[in-house]
This record gives structure tokens, sequence and C-alpha cells, in this order.
């Protein structure tokens, strides 16, 4: 028998409102692409995302000019914020796998309604991470020279190194993103061809949707191919951001030397891409008035995957400190102890606090049920997940082996703006999918629908 | 009867949809097919019965290939075409090559299967008949529909029309080739 505490959700709370309809989905989803002029919010968000973009633009146009010394990084610092966010970057991007596959496959409800918000972010989310480690290569024009093809110059990528694996890793990870989106999205285009009025809309989702029909044949086909599709993508994901911990791992650096990261980093996917899909889903809600769509019962569901992520990263965390107390390697101490008392000490502490203490407020329901905090409380744990990146890459190059080789690492104002910059290339994608793809899965909440009304 | 390339009958739940599914091949028709707004559990065994198997070994089969790709482009690259010596290791160095493998082969399988659905399903089809039809929008909304094509031998528009009524279909519509 279960318990329900005081201020619980119930289990079997609706997943959509009471009022909506099959026909009312279609209509509440497709106006929000079809509308002939966008709202105020979406041109102020997008105006925002846009300059951003240019600082972006502006930055990778000095970096290309005058080479990666416009960045704080120097010897022995040679990894700096780029780096720190392109691991932060991929962690936001399979929080959207990890949501939109992992918890198709264990048929969860509330998966239905916010897989798409996912979907966007992830597809969003990777450009950025993809960009970091180009522009961080010093001569980015060359970067082709990291695909394994037959070229007249006969030399090939080293594809021992985990840092090449890295790379096709997320050329994967992207590209397989894209077909996973296409083949879910392809009967919402359909919807939205078949209630456009305009000619061109008509056209253009007409094409888009490739002429999706809705047969049973199609029906069946899709089903069969989806599931196969999020039972590969759930340990792709995995993989994926565990050979980004690979990158660290494989180094003799103290601190990176660890065989635990690869789950470690993983740890970090779950709780910080959850956070950013909540965000995301309240702005949405709101910003699109779906309320009746996605409910108290999704916040409540992605909160709980949020409080596991964090309670997972605890556990690595006590593991990362364990390591460097209870071992013998001298240098494994003293960059530990640099870590948490140095010179990032307060990053460190602030990580700590937003992505370990905040998060256990959502083991209270009210917590759960509040969007102001759940919204506040995972603004927090993307801050705090961006801090132990920073913290994690360079504290430990700051402190080596060896003590005459010791040095600091301060960002320049050229590294914020790459910062600024990729946060502006992912709103700057995401307001699009906003505009012109539906961000609700209507085939799937149509299943939740009629499901409700025969009960 | 050229002119016509079948005859829809519109429902509106989907329980009415697969009662008529039954009946429309109970009633001898074989060249039918249902059009739903979601997939509408058991449809597809009355439309289409039989085993269908097709597009899962198709990927599997996409699996096998992006592995031996993955695994042969880096044997090239670090045996055949370019080898360096590393510490001494072997050239040929497979645990350093399982990761790029796999993600060669699901990059593989997942490929096989979105070509695969779109094979599959006749897609891409920019121009159908069906989309002519004033009733056919709504099957991507709220509506169920079920067409009987002019191309099985039993076709006849008043019999079907008849059967549609008895099903109780909300609404009965010739479509034009």
């Amino acid at each position: 028998m279960s318990t329900t505490f005081p201020g619980e959700l119930p289990a079997d709370a609706p997943i959509v409102g009471p009022d909506v309809t099959l026909g009312s989905l279609s209509e509440e989803v497709s106006s929000r692409v079809l509308m002939r002029r966008a709202p105020l919010w979406w041109w102020v968000g997008f105006t925002i995302a846009s300059l951003l973009l240019l600082v972006l633009i502006i930055q990778m146009g000095w970096l290309f000019i005058g080479g990666i010394g416009i960045w704080g990084v120097e010897i022995p610092v040679a990894w700096g914020l780029a780096l720190a966010e392109y691991v932060w970057w991929i962690a936001l991007a399979s929080g959207g796998t990890i949501v939109s596959a992992l918890f198709f496959l264990t048929r969860s409800p509330w998966r239905s309604a916010t897989n798409r918000i996912a979907e966007s972010m992830l597809l969003s989310a990777a450009p950025c991470a993809g960009l970091m480690p180009i522009m961080h290569l010093g001569r980015p024009g060359l970067f082709y020279w990291l695909f394994p093809y037959s070229n007249v110059m006969g030399v090939w990528p080293q594809a021992r190194s985990p840092l090449w694996w890295d790379f096709i890793c997320l050329i994967c990870y992207i590209l397989m993103s894209l077909m996973y989106y296409y083949v879910g999205i392809l009967p919402d285009l359909a919807t939205v061809r078949d209630l456009a009025q305009s000619r061109t809309k008509q056209i253009f989702y007409g094409i888009l949707s490739l002429g999706w029909r809705g047969s049973s044949r199609e029906w069946a086909n899709q089903r069969v191919v989806y599931a196969i599709m999020s039972a590969i993508m759930a340990p792709m994901v995995i993989s994926v951001h565990s050979v980004v911990g690979l990158d660290f791992a494989g180094g003799l650096t103290p601190g990176w030397h660890d065989t635990q990261f690869p789950p470690y980093f993983f740890f970090g996917a779950v709780i910080s891409g959850t956070a950013l899909i909540i965000m995301l889903t309240i702005l949405v809600r709101w910003g699109y008035g779906l309320q009746d769509l996605l409910t108290e019962y999704h916040m409540n569901a992605m909160a709980k995957v949020m409080l596991v992520g964090s309670l997972l990263l605890t556990y690595s965390y006590i593991w990362e400190a364990f390591g460097p107390i209870y071992g013998s390697a001298a240098a494994e101490k003293t960059e530990f102890f640099h870590r948490i008392f140095g010179f990032t000490a307060l990053p460190f502490w602030s990580e700590k606090t937003l992505t370990v203490i905040v998060p256990q407020l959502l083991w209270f329901p009210a917590v759960r049920r509040n969007l102001l905090l759940l919204f506040l409380i995972s603004a927090g744990v993307i801050v705090g997940m961006w801090q132990e990146r920073f913290v994690f890459v360079t504290a430990s190059l700051e402190h080596n082996s060896i003590p005459s080789y010791w040095g600091v690492y301060f960002p320049t104002f050229w590294d914020w703006a790459a910062l600024a910059g990729t946060i502006g290339l992912f709103l700057t994608l995401f307001f699009l999918f906003l505009r012109f793809a539906p961000i609700v899965s209507l085939a799937e909440v149509r299943e939740i629908v009629e499901e409700e009304k025969s009960q | 009867m050229s002119d016509i390339f079948g005859i829809i009958g519109v429902f509106d739940t989907p329980n009415a949809v697969k009662h008529a599914a039954t009946s429309v091949r109970d009633a001898g028709y074989r060249s039918f097919e249902a059009y739903t707004p979601y997939p509408v559990k058991g449809l597809q065994q009355i439309v289409h019965p039989g085993p269908r198997r097709l597009l899962p070994l198709l990927m599997f089969g996409g699996a096998i290939f992006g592995a031996v790709w993955g695994y042969w482009i880096q044997f090239w690259d670090e045996v055949v075409n370019y080898p360096i010596n590393v510490g001494g290791r072997p050239h040929n160095s497979w645990p350093a090559f399982t990761v790029s493998t796999f993600e060669f082969m699901v990059l593989c399988a997942v490929a096989a299967g979105l070509l695969g659905l779109l094979a599959a399903s006749r897609l891409p089809k920019l121009y159908h008949p069906l989309f002519n039809a004033r009733s056919f929008p709504r099957a991507s909304r709220d509506r169920f529909l079920i067409c009987i094509e002019a191309a099985d031998p039993r076709f006849d528009p008043e019999s079907i029309g008849q059967l549609f009524e008895q099903l109780g279909a909300e609404r009965i519509e010739k479509v034009r080739a």
C-alpha cells in the first residue's frame, strides 16, 4: 500500500487538464505555431537571444584573428572556461535525451508532454557544446582533420585518444538526436499542415511532414522504429557523457585521474539537464498558456528526477573526496585541498550548496508544487553545475604534480563573451523551435487524453 | 470507376473505428486502410493482419554494418595506412577502438531505422488523392477514418455506403482519384 504524505500529489492525479479533448489539444498546440504574429514575449526574448548571438559572432571573429591567447588560458592552465563550458553544455543537452528516451522506455506518462521541450533543448544545446572545443583548437579552420576520411595528406586522426572518441560521440549524438526528433515530430507536423490556413504554411509544413497520412501502417512502423530508437538513444547518451569523463580520466593530472568520472559526469547530466527542462517547461507553459497540458503532475515528476540526480551527484562527490584523503598520493591531496580551501574555494562551496544542499528541499511535496521555488532551485542547480565544471577543469591544472608548475587562472572578458554568446546561440535556436515546431508531442498526448477519458 | 480513389467513412471514437475495421474485413474487403490521429491499439492487426518483423531486422542489419564499418575505419587508420607506435602497444589495439565502434554502430542503426520507416511507409509522398477529401484533415486531429479503395475487387460505392451507414459513420465521402 502506498502512503500519501500531506501536500503530496496523489498517484492518480490527472496528467492533463479535464477540459482537454483531441480537437482542442491539436488546435491549442498548433495555433502557437500557426499564429500570424508571435506574441510580445517571444519577440523580446528572441531579440535578447539574437543580441547575445551577435556577441558570439564578434567573439569568434576576434578569436580567429587573435588566437586563443585572448582568453585567460596559459600554461599551466591550458584548459579554461571554454572546455568547462563544453562539459556543461553537453550535460545540459544529455538531460534532454535522458528525459525523452529513458523515460519513454519506462513508459512514464509525464514524459509525453515534456519530451518535445526536452528534445528542442537538446538540439539547441548540442551545437553550443560542439562549438566550444572547435573554438579552443587554436587553428579552428583545420577541425575537419578530425574526420576519419582518406585524404591526400596521408594523415589520420589518432583513434586511441579519448579526445577523438569524444569528437565521434558528439557528431554521432547530434545526428542521431536529429533523426530521433524527426521521427517523433513527423505526425505532429502533419497535424500542423492540416490546420494551416495560408498557402505558404501549408506548403512549408506539407514538405516537412513528407506526406504523412496517419494510416495504421505508418503508425505501426513509426512506433516500432521510435521504440527501438529510444532503446538505442538511452545507452548512447550515457556513452556520450561518459566519454567526456574519459577525456579527463585519461589524463594523469591530479584530480582528473579517477575511474569514477564516466558515471560522475553522467550524474551531472541527469541533474543539470532536468533542471534546464524544468526551467524551460515553466517558461513555455507560462508564455504559451499551456497550463492544462503541462500540469503539476509533470513538474512533480521532473522535480523528483532532479532530486535523484542530486543524490547521485552527492554520492560521486563523496568518492571524489575519499580518494585523495584516503590515498597516499601527495599531489592528489594538495590538489584537493587547493580545490576546497584555495583559489577556487568560493565556487567550490557555492556549487556544493547549490547542487547538493538546496535540492534537498525537493523532498517536501509543497516545494515540488511551487513553481517559483522550483524555478529558482533549477536555476541554482544550473549555476552550480557551471561552477562545478569550472572548478573541476581549472583547479586541477592550477595545482599539478610539480609545485614549480603551479599557477592560477583568471577568465578574461572574451572568456565571458564566449559564455554569453553560446547562451545566445542556445536561446536563438530554442526560440526558433518554439515558433516553428509544435512544442508538445501531440500524438502521444492524444493517447493520454483518450486513456483518461476512458477511465 | 477509375475516377474514384475510394470511399471514406468517418468515425468519432477509436472503438467505433476498430469495430468498423473488423466489419469491413469480415465483409470481404481487402484494399482498405484506417487513418487515425494516434496509433489505436489493435487496429493495425485488423487492417493488416500477419507478422511484420522487417524494420527491427533492418535496424539490426544497420547496427552490424555500422560496427563493421566503424571498426574497419579505425583498423585501416591505425594498422594499415598510418601506423604509429604508441608506447609499444599493438597497432590493432582493439579495446581503444570499442567506443567509436559502438558510436558508428548505433548511428547506422538509427539511420537505417529512419530510412526504413520512410521506405516501409512509402514516404515521402507529397501528393495523395486523400488530401483532396474534405474530411481528411480531421484524421490528424480528432476523427478516425476508414477508406475502402477502388482497387478492391469487390468495390461498389452503394454497398460500401450502406455498410458505413450501418456501422454508424458520421459522414461518408467519395474521394476522387
